[in-house]
């Protein structure tokens, strides 16, 4: 596979990825920025366990999951039903937080980072190929749970709940319990794809789990539409990749092209270009031919 | 008749195989891995200046081997998922490259070169950055405790009654092992270093900063943090009386047009160390100098500013000494032929100095201690480590 193709597809499995780890709290209104902050530690956890300890890779991949979850339960305990402002107050601190730890931990090599990651599988062409089945399984899993959230009962109760907290509350809803569990679920995911990431460069430093991340995943998901899962999953590939086929002259100006693309989807289209009812629409037109090509 | 066939039919095969080798191209490319945009773009401008600077002087003398040589930039917008798709693209078919720049995307994409046995130079960032790398590059810096330990030792040897020094560090990749080298230096001559004041990255407000610093009753201090962060520290400390600006010292990376402008003359006295001597003198230097100016608004070049200028000089000599083509056909050898070369360079004339590398290390390069006086740097004396 030519490597350029590696990179593109790989890093676009994690920005989706962390896309929908950010998705999924949105569903109640909860715009959950420790996700980045789950990446790096558990990114830099793994890591250490692989380097210093020698742990197989698998197990540090699932310590890496174990330990976003656990964070990021233990947080949702304090902000489960919090308001969109206070859980997004506690994401930023949770990043600088993150940072200033990992910057006096000489373990896990301080400001200088982590160097010389082992290639999984004993060489660069298996490693590239185990990091891409992984990412791609694992998009394909949480695509599904996501999916079948979004149609069960629960995502009925969250979508109630990003309406009006109070209508939700009366209609039966616990909104504290549906909003620790999609931050928890939300944290386990984005700490896998900190694994993945410093894997995927073989390194680790700190400037690679920066707001700039936050700033990738928002864009994804405002552009791409945030009422949808879909939206994420075909505006990642889409934004990341069309610049990078940019001549030089207009790469330069892909901040201002990113800028002005989010500021006309907020002004033309505020639920982002897939929206719920399309994807209802498509859904209902898809299923209508499946019930004809039955029905013949 | 069987005779004529058998030498046309080895002729068509000889053709066959000349024209199955690909042709040398007509130029030399060499792609920059830059940060143009971004946070540091302005940094990435002036390097990419110093690069494009030697292309042209190197162009307008011949070329390399009659053929030009062209610095292409890319620009990875200090984005190490930029930085590694774009170090993908080019390990295919490039000969050698520069960048990348700075130390998030060395580390995402210097990977890929090694892996793919490119020489890549990373001219801006420590030895201890890149000797991970080696032989895939070399370090345009030495041992970051061999030189700045006497380098600060021998800053603080002017002042025998300084006795007490405190650091303020930035925790951004190199630096704090930097502000550890000039402990050792300090201890080594029997001064008290202090607790270092840590700098966040972002600060907006100094002051608090410099009372912490202050109440630790400090003769000296030193400043491992960015040139704004400097600059601002600065003022701030002569606002509240500190008058001995000789018993401040600025290390290297702090040296950037952001000093100068924010500090202007409140920075006047204070001291700065650096690998290059503005005030050298010789029609190189003065050329660059002047066409920097020309380019810059009258600016003076910053510090970093010679360090690709050189790099893209050690590229040509690489290629004229190892004998390299720029054969599509041979690009594996002749890359590795050009690594070699780079890691031993001996007697390499830089626009300043000349210097030998040693196993992708140089070894005799000078580090200076300067005066700031108007935004100049007026030479206090020339350190060898």
């Amino acid at each position: 596979m030519p490597l350029p193709l590696y990179y593109f597809l790989a890093i676009t499995a994690v920005n989706v990825l962390m896309a929908w780890a950010l998705y999924l709290p949105y569903r109640v209104g909860h715009l959950h920025f420790i996700t980045v902050a789950n990446m790096a530690i558990s990114g830099y956890s793994a890591a250490w366990l692989v380097m210093s300890l020698h742990v197989p890779f698998g197990w540090a991949l699932l310590a890496g999951f174990a330990l976003g979850g656990i964070v990021g339960y233990i947080v949702s305990l304090f902000i489960g039903d919090a308001p969109t402002f206070a859980v997004v107050i506690v994401g930023f601190t949770f990043i600088y937080i993150t940072r200033t730890v990992i910057e006096n931990l000489n373990a896990v090599g301080g400001t200088m980072g982590m160097f010389g990651l082992p290639n999984i599988g004993g060489n660069p062409v298996a490693h590239r190929w185990i990091i891409l089945a992984i990412l791609y399984g694992l998009l394909l899993l949480v695509g599904f749970l996501i999916h079948r959230f979004d149609h069960s009962q629960l995502g009925r109760a969250a979508s109630a709940v990003f309406v009006d907290k109070d209508l939700a509350a009366s209609l039966g809803v616990d909104i504290r319990k549906l909003g620790m569990q999609l931050q928890t679920f939300s944290c386990t995911i984005a700490g896998g794809c900190g694994v993945l990431y410093g894997f995927i460069y073989r390194s680790f430093h700190l400037d690679f789990f920066t707001f700039a991340l936050v700033g990738i995943a928002m864009t994804i998901i405002f552009v791409g539409g945030y009422a949808t899962m879909w939206g994420s999953l075909i505006l990642a590939p889409i934004l990341y990749g069309v610049p990078l086929l940019f001549p030089p002259a207009i790469q330069s100006w892909r901040i201002v092209i990113y800028g002005g693309l989010l500021i006309l989807v907020l002004v033309l289209k505020p639920e982002g270009f897939l929206t719920r009812r399309f994807v209802y629409s498509l859904e209902s037109f898809l299923s209508g031919i499946r019930k004809k090509r039955k029905t013949q | 008749m069987k005779k004529t066939l058998g030498v046309f039919l080895m002729a068509a095969m000889l053709l066959a195989f000349v024209g199955c080798q690909q042709p040398a191209p007509k130029e030399w490319t060499v792609p920059f891995l830059n940060s143009l945009t971004g946070r540091i773009a302005s940094i990435g401008e002036y390097l990419e200046w110093g690069a494009e600077r030697a292309a042209k002087e190197i162009n307008d003398a011949g070329g390399i081997k009659g053929k030009p040589i062209k610095v292409v930039g890319v620009d990875t917008a200090l984005d190490p998922q930029k930085g590694s798709v774009e170090m993908a693209r080019l390990v295919k078919d490039t000969l050698v490259a520069l960048g990348p720049v700075p130390e998030p995307v060395i580390m995402a994409a210097m990977p890929i070169a090694v892996e793919n046995g490119m020489m890549s130079i990373t001219a801006t960032t420590s030895l201890e950055y890149a000797n991970k790398f080696f032989p895939w590059t070399v370090s345009w810096f030495p041992s970051t405790e061999e030189r700045l330990a006497p380098l600060v030792a021998a800053w603080a040897k002017q002042f025998p009654e300084m006795k007490q020094v405190v650091q303020f560090v930035e925790p951004y990749g190199p630096w704090p092992g930097m502000a550890d080298a000039h402990v050792k230096g300090l201890e080594g001559l029997g001064l008290k270093v202090l607790d270092k004041v840590e700098v966040p990255t972002n600060a907006v407000t100094f002051g608090p900063l410099v009372v912490k610093a202050l109440n630790e009753k400090p003769d000296g201090m030193v400043f491992v943090c960015n040139a704004t962060a400097t600059a601002k520290l600065i003022k701030e400390l002569k606002s509240r009386g500190w008058k001995k600006m000789d018993h401040l010292l600025v290390f290297s990376s702090g040296d950037a047009p952001e000093l100068y402008a924010t500090g202007g003359k409140d920075i006047n006295g204070v001291e700065i160390y650096n690998y290059i001597n503005p005030n050298l003198d010789n029609p190189r230097w003065n050329a660059f100098k002047d066409a920097y100016a020309a380019a810059h608004g009258g600016n003076q070049p910053p510090s970093l500013s010679t360090n690709y200028y050189d790099a893209v000089y050690m590229i040509k000599e690489a290629i004229e000494k190892t004998g390299v083509t720029g054969s599509p056909s041979k690009l594996k050898a002749e890359r590795k032929l050009i690594a070699d070369y780079l890691q031993n360079v001996k007697g390499f004339h830089g626009i300043m100095f000349d210097w030998d590398m040693k196993d992708g290390v140089p070894t005799n390069k000078p580090t200076f201690i300067f005066q700031i006086q108007d935004s100049k740097k007026v030479l206090v004396q020339e350190v060898k480590g």
